[in-house]
């Protein structure tokens, strides 16, 4: 870049003719500026940490680092200033921002050798994190009590465990949900879906829905890893194996090819409108633009998706048997490995875990509490009726819930990321569903190995 | 790059780097007054050490390497050339991203610097109200590489869009432009084209500078207009068509923030916006692989200067300058 610029600019401006006194003062102008900037510099080098300590009331700031909309701000806020409140040495340094973005920044504050010494994960970046020992292993936390899972399903708090380290626990509960839209179904006198369907039935029920009331019955979910990933444990399959794949080609192509059936009846929307829905932005979810009427998400996000339209929602579990699906983590927090404050960071995971005046602050806004007794405490104060269903769904599915499936491995949103450019492939129809299972699997290959 | 030729174009600069300034004889900086320019300048140069040129050095030894931004700076491998081995052997996604780009920046550069050229020209004849016909023009290139213009395109052009319901008036069904693979990139073009204000006062300015007497002659010479465009105002202003030419040449190959919007990052539908600098930032940031990531922003890097190389030896023929041929 640089070489190009500067004698083009001349033998442009050369041609001005300039006089001298310009250009003395732009000297000026800069020469100003760069005094400026290095006391700049030095004063912004003086905001240093404060050394570690061993006398447990020395004041100790920790940061915090988690993604989310305001309310989760406004609540993690209040739950943080309860734990200063109760532990007065103690401040916190929040950071919080949209998804999208938010694993690039925690990569790099990673690298910059800057973490954050608490920050909220998800199972798609676990592994990764984890199987670089930035995250520090909560086993010893766990076994000395310091860190309290002996009211959280067992499946819940062993999502959180990769190559046998504890590297997360998990801030919620939560499992695959299908939201639909229940305004829609009965003004045009339609049956809503239910729980147990299979995949065919629900195909079916969306042309139905499709045919009568013009919005394409269900989003095309073909991209969605976590749609695939039920379908495939219906099968006996599993998305990872140890550390291989857990499906093969011939699985990928049934997948791509019972879709390519449902968008040829109609039961879906067009591929340009199922590329929007595979967005994955809450506030572009196909059920509250109207596009659809069902979205393939998580169940706790019903309140959040209520938010962005007016029609009544309902939810249920995707279509098949849900014995395939688990108690997920719907997040969790891990601590930095290299945190100067170890043992307090744990202490504030443990208390937003399992304080009670803590837990009824957050809710269920990072999924249903991990805390047994803790969730009945919640949901006994909940009022809001989109929460009040998505916990009444939640808790009756997991009734039926199948064993958790093992963390993903690293390279897995690479995965995913192919997953939908191989789905789109196909439903935009540029390829057969076989070529686009192929393309998928090699990419898949190259990611994980 | 930047490194070693920075410093050394600031030196040139104040003594002649062309028979332009030499020839004119204004521009000369008294030696003292010079040297006080550099002392005062010092701190700037090494503030850009510190955070272009170190930064890249560092880049290109982690290009060598499989750093993977979470790993600590001890543990990184050295692994060779086998980042660049891979990228143009075995990633069918880097090959993909350069045809993209290629494509962008062919299309997208010709027509924009044309409708920056036409532009110019209408607003450079004395019309009433022709100064606020040059702010109305240059608005867009203010908004420049902002994601709140990239978000409003995306709705502009969606299925339900406002450029579909014009068309609608019509009786034209438009197509889903950013949703729909085929559409997706050109319509990241049409907001690169709409953005011709920068390159179009720089022409402005050019235009001004072509002095009256020469288009006096030519048409008592009896040249009409496109002569004269041809004969005297092209020639003229080629410097500046060169200068505009690399710079958005350049420019379209570092396009980004657009096609990030458009594809929340992703460089879909199916790929159709993946663009160079995208493909990379989503390796170093999304896939975790900054020592492939860097590779390939030195293969860019030395890409750009060859195509910079070849428009400088290629504009010996076609650029003019006039100071030159006195």
């Amino acid at each position: 870049m640089h070489p190009a610029t500067p004698s083009t600019a001349d033998a442009t401006t050369a041609r001005h003719h300039r006089t001298q006194l310009p250009r003395r003062r732009l000297l000026r102008g800069i020469a100003a500026v760069a005094v400026a900037m290095p006391l700049m510099f030095g004063a912004a080098a003086c905001g240093g940490d404060e050394p570690a300590s061993t006398d447990p009331n020395a004041p100790v700031k920790l940061s915090i680092f988690w993604w989310g909309g305001e309310a989760r701000a406004k609540l993690t806020e209040e739950a943080l200033a309860l734990y200063t409140k109760k532990h007065p040495n103690v401040t916190f340094e929040k950071t919080w921002q949209a998804n999208q973005g938010y694993f690039d920044k925690l990569a790099t504050l990673t690298a910059g050798g800057n973490p954050p010494d608490i920050f909220q994960i998800d199972d798609n970046f676990l592994t990764e994190y984890a199987a670089r020992n930035t995250t520090l292993d909560l086993t010893f936390y766990k076994d000395n009590g310091k860190l309290d899972v002996s009211k959280f399903p067992k499946s819940l708090w062993q999502y959180g465990v990769v190559d046998g380290k504890l590297a997360g626990v998990a801030a919620g509960e939560n499992t695959q949900g299908l939201v639909y839209n229940k305004t829609l179904l009965q003004r045009s006198g339609l049956p809503e879906p239910t729980t147990g369907m299979s995949w065919e039935e629900h195909i079916a029920w969306a042309e139905q829905v499709s045919k009568k009331t013009k919005v394409p019955g269900t989003m095309d979910p073909s991209a969605d890893y976590k749609a695939f990933w039920v379908w495939l444990r219906q099968q006996g399959k599993d998305l990872y194996k140890g550390r291989e794949l857990g499906f093969t080609v011939e699985d990928v192509t049934r997948w791509f090819e019972l879709w390519k059936g449902a968008r040829d009846r109609g039961a879906t929307p067009t591929a340009d409108v199922i590329h929007e829905g595979n967005a994955t932005d809450i506030t572009k979810q196909l059920v509250v633009t109207g596009k659809a009427a069902t979205s393939w998400v998580w169940a706790n996000q019903l309140p959040e998706l209520k938010k962005n339209t007016k029609d009544e929602l309902g939810v249920v579990a995707y279509p098949g048997d849900p014995s395939a699906q688990w108690a997920r983590a719907s997040m969790y927090f891990s601590v930095f490995k290299g945190s100067k404050h170890k043992e307090v960071a744990v202490d504030v995971l443990n208390f937003l875990l399992n304080d009670p005046e803590a837990a009824k602050i957050l809710g269920t806004d990072r999924g249903l509490p991990a805390n047994l007794d803790i969730r009945k405490l919640v949901s006994d104060d909940v009022t809001d009726p989109a929460m009040k269903t998505s916990i009444a769904v939640e808790t009756e599915l997991a009734q039926k819930f199948g064993e958790s499936p093992q963390v993903p491995l690293k390279g897995h949103s690479k995965v995913r990321a192919e997953l939908i450019k191989a789905a789109e492939e196909a439903q935009y129809g540029r390829t057969t569903p076989a070529k686009a299972a192929e393309q998928f699997l090699a990419a898949c290959k190259a990611a994980i190995g | 790059m930047a490194l070693t030729t920075t410093p050394d174009r600031t030196r040139r600069d104040s003594g002649s780097v062309r028979p332009a300034s030499s020839g004119g004889g204004t521009g000369r900086i008294r030696h003292s007054e010079g040297l006080a320019g550099y002392v005062f300048l010092s701190p700037w140069l090494i503030g850009l050490m510190a955070i272009t040129a170190i930064p890249m050095l560092l880049s290109l030894y982690l290009s060598f390497t499989n750093y993977d931004i979470l790993t600590p700076w001890s543990e990184v491998q050295w692994v060779g050339f086998e980042n660049y081995r891979r990228m143009f052997a075995d990633d069918p996604s880097f090959w993909h991203a350069v045809q993209v780009t290629l494509k962008f920046a062919l299309i997208a550069v010709p027509l924009k610097l044309a409708a920056a050229l036409g532009v110019a020209l209408l607003l450079n004849k004395a019309w009433r109200g022709v100064g606020l016909f040059r702010g109305l023009f240059y608005l867009p290139s203010l908004l420049g590489g902002s994601v709140a213009l990239a978000i409003v395109w995306v709705n502009m052009f969606n299925r339900d869009g406002a450029f579909n319901s014009f068309l609608g008036l019509f009786g034209i069904t438009g197509k889903p432009w950013v949703n729909d693979p085929d559409w997706a990139l050109e319509t990241l073009m049409v907001l690169a084209i709409w953005q011709f204000g920068a390159p179009m006062v720089i022409f402005l300015a050019g235009l001004k500078q072509v002095p009256t007497e020469l288009y006096e002659a030519a048409s008592v010479d009896g040249a009409g207009r496109f002569r004269q465009f041809r004969a005297v105002t092209l020639p003229m202003l080629s410097p500046v068509i060169f200068f505009n030419l690399v710079l958005e040449t350049i420019n379209g190959f570092q396009g980004f923030t657009a096609a990030f919007v458009l594809s929340n990052g992703t460089g879909g539908p199916v790929d159709s916006t993946l663009m160079y600098t995208l493909n990379l930032y989503i390796k170093g940031f999304t896939d975790l692989e900054m020592g492939y990531a860097s590779a390939m922003a030195w293969v860019f890097l030395l890409a750009i200067a060859l195509i910079t190389v070849v428009f400088f030896s290629t504009g010996r023929f076609w650029v003019h300058y006039s100071d030159g041929e006195k």
